[in-house]
């Protein structure tokens, strides 16, 4: 009973009926598969989406995805081999575009197929890792088609043949070149890679090695960049017209490694054509494009700076050194400003202001106008030059402009306290002379030196000025307290307060009478508005306006010296005159008497007085008389004074001086530091005080640790020796 | 009156329906929608052409097919009471639109205005473990030795183990990929870490870890991942081998070991918290895993603790705060901790060794505590703060941290655990096997 139920129950037969159709699969299979080979012989028209992809669904839903996954895997790679056929059969110039045509109509083919597919895609594939049907679709056509044996090769070598045409002046399809090189890269970027650029970039390599081994051969440096800058800019538009852009470094690292790195030397060295010759012929077009080409490659702006450097060194050497140049400061300060103004326009205008470059040009100057110990005199005799008659009728933004530049040679110097020792020299000369051509020159020129080196500096300068107007202000009341003066002789007396003014020897005079007597009641008017002053008179420096009348009446104004105008009014009560006579009366020292002599007596057309006997040098037993025949153009007459003859003292006296006027400083400069610092070094007090007077001269070394030593036995400060040359200092119990 | 051009009719199963190639632009290109109108296949030319009247047969349901369409129309997801939900997934699977259903069933996360939208029950026999949420609305429910993992529309796909060890944590990896940590089994090797699939279950990598150039067997505990593909696990091995592992995600290998030092715990961690602004990883070993809690900061790059907290030498107290949980609220700088009295508690983490400040917020529980309680659990999302106790869930907000919001589903007795991710919270309860989804409802229409 229980058995026959259970017969009724068959569950075999039931079970039967539910299976699908086994043949379910493989018809269903047959209609996608026929759909794939319509889509790729161009038939999908007839086809339609909505059952296919029902069909598709089905398959995967119905636990047949492998079926239709591995189906699709070899009716695609089926279809790839054919078009793999197809190509290969291509002819010539036409390889490329059937391969571009293939490869569009197999991307449009995959698209279909990936929407037919679509559930699969996004359902079975995920689930069991598979690659997606795009993807897969990509995959396949690199491994059938660009990396099939016939074609992988053959296509390489059409793309570099095709670039190499190019390179070489052929036009070519560059689209049909873009469309190929964006397939690789859309194969995956191993693919462009490995089948494309990796042998691209040897291939240049070796092109430009070629090329650039040519061009050095026959072209001068100017030329040769100018080609490898054309060739750069074509690989770097090649990259935009059909590459990737990521290739740019990289082939842009080719040309400049072949055509510039490797023959660096060679071209900043060409004979004729080189860097220096570039240098020297203000060549800004070339240097520019040397600058912008080397500094691609590594150390190109190095090799550049250290040629430039030398260059300008060693011409900068032989313009400082060169003994004919000495002869003429102006010239030779004026030859470094425009030596300056050469290199300056060149880094501005080529180097695109390289910070280093102008580093290098300033140390090179720095290095060579130092060279010559006499370049702050030079300076300091420039400027002079320039406030005295050089500024005349020039603008007043000129003038700054001058004055900066004179500033910049100025920064250059390393003994800045021997310029400030020659200005104060040249700016007394002729703030006391009269001759300077612009007041406002003068002080922007001190401010300048203020800005440049502190107060400190410029404060003797300053004090200079100062005494000029206070001068005046004197002389206005001088006369105003005296009016019984107007008739007399002038007295024009200059102030100047001590320590401010270069020191001079006091040499004095025995001033006329009507002279010495004015000037004492200058003193009594002086000392009575000033207590507590001192005067001396310094007869060495002062000028004369003299009215003479000579033989046939003709009347000259003599500008002269203090001592000329002495002697000449000697000449009033007597017409001759003997050398010992003239000193006896006026008591001027010998040497510059005989110099007021000889150039009163001995320069033509300045010749006031006659001497016997007639020569060039002043004898102690000359005798002078008025000199009646003078004659000359002009009503007023400077006569002036001839130069003395050079000091012999050598100059290892005003070296020894120089070093000794800079004694106070180093150790002021020393105290300074230790009383901040308290405990230093010795190594360390030598850094840091070479450090701070920076600004006014380079310190010797060996002369501050003498200063040191004889300043560590002066003052109640310790030492404590530690090794032979390191001490420790402690200051103590100085406020 | 003129057809529009963009009029398109469809005969579903024998029902006509007509819409605009606009509306069904909407469905995006990855869909049956996209493709079919796509210029390959030519269709549109033919519908619109040909005869004004002529349709586009499908062979689908259309009732669905209805729902999608104003899905497509509208963005709104309405399912009348006729149209099974399994079914409409289903078809909205064979259109692609599977992701529209889901991002139009519930709203942007609101932490104030969750409702309730389903319970689950399980068939684990134990108790729960642990919850996870998925990045994309499913969640895994460890329970014993088994991981039950269910995608967003709560299918259940083949449940996963690791030699059937004892499963400590799970994490989500991706909306793929579960990992899972497990005990080891002595003197088998079997236990540690495990990567595997979400769809098929299936274990497809074994994390191992290595001491001294040896694969050493190990049990790992809390688990927690960084943006920067790594994995973090607290782990024993059984030569004392106590500390901190870290994985690569993408290959897997350990890439480092922190060791922990005597007299503190790492090893042990309940729970691990990768902070992204500071680069850190909390670890915190909490009462009554062992008998006083740790709290420390650690840092891979310089390979040091940059902040600890210990309650070893605090004073114990009457009422006996013990830290159930902590989070690090890194905007804050600070710690938050909880006691088994739903206490909140914080440390400063700009410097180490401070204590807990209590806010002694909530004395209200005291005294009814269940019989079977759960220690309360901490989650932070998008500034606000989660705490469960008992069978609620309280939600935080605003720098005082001011309670404004509680909401609690009475059936499965107290919360164990919960998670939030995918927009939705998940809250296991400690009996019956159930766990309960919260959603925050579409945006209002206007």
């Amino acid at each position: 009973m229980s058995n026959q139920k259970k017969r009724n129950f068959q569950i075999e037969a039931f079970k039967h009926r539910v299976v699908v159709d086994p043949k379910y699969a493989d018809k269903t299979w047959k209609i996608l598969e026929h759909a794939i080979h319509e889509i790729y012989n161009h038939n999908a028209s007839g086809l339609s989406f909505e059952e296919l992809y029902r069909n598709a669904y089905n398959m995967v839903l119905h636990k047949f995805g492998e079926k239709l996954y591995s189906g699709l895997v070899s009716t695609m790679t089926s279809h790839l081999k054919e078009i793999s056929k197809s190509i290969e059969a291509a002819q010539g110039d036409s390889f490329l575009e059937e391969l571009n045509r293939k490869w569009n109509d197999h991307n449009k083919a995959l698209q279909m197929i990936r929407d037919i597919l679509m559930y699969m895609d996004r359902t079975y594939i995920p689930s069991t890792h598979k690659t997606p049907v795009h993807e897969l679709g990509l995959n396949l056509w690199r491994d059938n088609i660009i990396h099939s044996s016939k074609i992988q090769t053959r296509l390489l070598n059409t793309l570099l043949e095709l670039v190499h045409r190019e390179r070489t002046g052929e036009v070519i399809d560059r689209g049909l070149m873009r469309n190929i090189i964006k397939m690789l890269m859309d194969l995956g970027s191993l693919v462009y890679q490995e089948d494309f650029e990796k042998p691209f970039l040897e291939v240049s390599a070796e092109f430009y090695k070629v090329e650039s081994q040519e061009f050095i051969e026959c072209c001068d440096c100017g030329e040769y960049l100018k080609k490898a800058e054309k060739r750069l800019n074509e690989e770097i538009e090649r990259v935009t017209h059909y590459l990737d852009a990521k290739s740019e470094v990289k082939i842009t690292n080719v040309v400049e490694k072949e055509m510039i790195a490797n023959h660096m030397l060679s071209l900043v060295h060409m004979e004729n054509s080189g860097l220096v010759n570039m240098l020297l012929d203000d060549k800004y077009e070339d240097l520019g494009r040397m600058y912008n080409l080397f500094r691609r490659v590594p150390n190109g702006l190095l090799t550049i700076r250290e040629v430039m450097t030398s260059h300008l060194r060693e011409t900068g050497k032989q313009l400082v050194t060169d003994p004919e140049r000495l002869k003429d400061p102006v010239e030779f300060v004026q030859r470094l400003l425009d030596e300056k103004d050469k290199y300056d326009s060149i880094i501005s205008l080529a180097f695109s202001n390289d910070k280093t470059f102008q580093n290098a040009l300033n140390s090179s100057f720095e290095y060579f106008i130092n060279l010559n110990a006499r370049s702050p005199e030079f300076i300091s005799l420039f400027v002079d030059d320039k406030l005295r008659k050089g500024l005349k009728g020039v603008s007043e933004e000129d003038v700054e402009v001058i004055l900066d530049k004179v500033m910049m040679l100025f920064r250059y110097l390393q003994e800045k306290d021997v310029f400030e020792k020659y200005y104060k020299q040249h700016l007394a000369k002729r703030l006391l002379s009269g001759k300077t051509v612009s007041d406002d020159a003068e002080r922007s020129l001190i401010v300048k030196l203020k800005t440049e080196c502190g107060y400190q500096f410029t404060s003797k300068l300053e004090g200079m000025f100062t005494d000029m107007k206070t001068s005046q202000d004197t002389m206005q009341g001088f006369y105003a307290s005296h009016p019984e003066l107007g008739d007399g002789p002038t007295l024009v007396v200059q102030v100047l307060t001590t320590g401010s003014w270069p020191t001079q020897p006091n040499v004095t005079c025995n001033l006329p009478a009507e002279m010495s007597a004015l000037c004492e009641k200058f003193r009594s008017y002086y000392l009575g508005t000033h207590t507590g002053r001192r005067l001396s008179w310094q007869t060495n420096m002062g000028t004369a306006d003299v009215k003479a009348t000579f033989g046939k009446g003709q009347k000259h104004e003599l500008n002269v010296s203090t001592f000329q105008m002495c002697v000449l009014m000697l000449f009033n009560n007597a017409d001759r005159l003997s050398y010992k006579e003239i000193e006896q009366a006026t008591e001027i020292p010998a040497s510059d008497l005989k110099r007021c002599l000889q150039s009163m007596a001995c320069v033509k057309g300045k010749n006031v007085l006659r001497k016997e006997p007639m020569s060039k040098d002043i004898g102690e037993e000359d005798a002078f008389f008025v000199n009646d025949k003078f004659t000359s153009k002009f009503y007023k007459v400077k006569i002036g004074t001839v130069v003395a003859q050079k000091e012999s003292e050598p100059e290892k006296q005003e070296t020894r001086q120089r070093e000794e006027d800079r004694k106070p400083q180093i150790e002021a400069a020393i105290v300074r530091i230790m009383k901040s610092r308290r405990v230093l070094d010795h190594n360390n007090i030598i850094a840091e005080v070479t450090k701070q007077l920076q600004s006014r001269f380079l310190a010797n070394p060996r002369r501050l640790r003498n200063v040191l030593s004889l300043l560590l036995n002066e003052i109640s400060w310790r030492g404590i020796p530690l090794t032979e040359n390191c001490t420790v200092i402690l200051l103590e119990g100085i406020a | 009156m003129k057809i529009p051009k963009d009029r398109i009719r469809f005969n579903v199963g024998g029902r006509i329906f007509e819409t605009t190639s606009t509306t069904l632009a909407n469905a995006g290109r990855n869909s049956f929608f996209g493709a079919l109108f796509d210029d390959n296949w030519a269709l549109k030319q033919s519908i619109n052409d040909s005869n004004p009247n002529s349709e586009f047969y499908i062979d689908r349901n259309p009732d669905c097919f209805g729902v999608l369409l104003d899905l497509l129309r509208t963005g709104d997801l309405h399912i009348p009471s006729h149209v099974p939900e399994r079914l409409l997934h289903r078809e909205a699977s064979f259109y692609g639109l599977l992701n529209h259903v889901r991002s139009a069933k519930w709203g942007s996360f609101d932490g104030n205005r969750l409702h309730h939208s389903r319970s689950v029950t399980g068939r684990a026999p134990g108790d729960g473990t642990a919850i996870r949420a998925g990045p994309d609305g499913g969640c895994c429910v460890a329970h014993g030795s088994m991981v039950h993992v269910y995608d967003w529309m709560m299918e259940e796909h083949p449940p996963i183990n690791l030699d059937y060890q004892r499963v400590n944590d799970v994490a989500w990896l991706d909306s793929e990929n579960v990992i899972l940590s497990a005990c080891e089994r002595l003197g088998r090797g079997d236990g540690g870490m495990g990567l595997f699939s979400k769809s098929t279950g299936e274990l497809r990598y074994k994390f191992q870890v290595c001491h001294e150039n040896q694969l050493k067997s190990y049990t790992a505990g809390a688990l927690s991942t960084s943006s920067d593909y790594r994995i973090f696990s607290s782990c024993k091995g059984r030569s004392n081998e106590y500390g901190i592992g870290v994985w690569d995600q993408i290959s897997g290998k350990q890439i480092d070991f922190f060791y922990e030092s005597p007299g503190w715990s790492l090893g042990d961690a309940d729970k691990l918290q990768w902070l992204n602004g500071s680069n850190c990883l909390l670890v915190a070993t909490l009462f009554p895993r062992k008998d006083n809690c740790y709290i420390s900061m650690l840092d891979f790059r310089e390979k040091r603790m940059v902040w600890s907290w210990s309650d070893i030498d605090a004073p114990i107290t009457v009422d006996e705060k013990r830290v159930r949980d902590a989070i690090a609220m890194e905007d804050c700088n600070a710690v938050c901790v909880v006691n088994e009295y739903e206490d909140l508690g914080f440390i400063d983490l700009r410097m180490s060794g401070g204590s807990v400040r209590w806010s002694s917020r909530s004395r209200l529980m005291k005294g009814k505590m269940p019989d079977e309680p759960c220690y309360p659990k901490l989650a932070l999302h998008e500034g606000l703060l989660f705490s469960s106790m008992d069978d609620c869930i309280s939600v935080f907000c605003g720098p005082d941290w001011v309670l404004t919001s509680r909401f609690r589903q009475l059936y499965g007795g107290s919360i164990c655990d919960f998670s939030i991710g995918g927009d939705r919270l998940f809250a296991l309860h400690s009996e019956e096997n159930v766990f309960d989804i919260w959603e925050t409802p579409p945006p209002p229409i206007l």
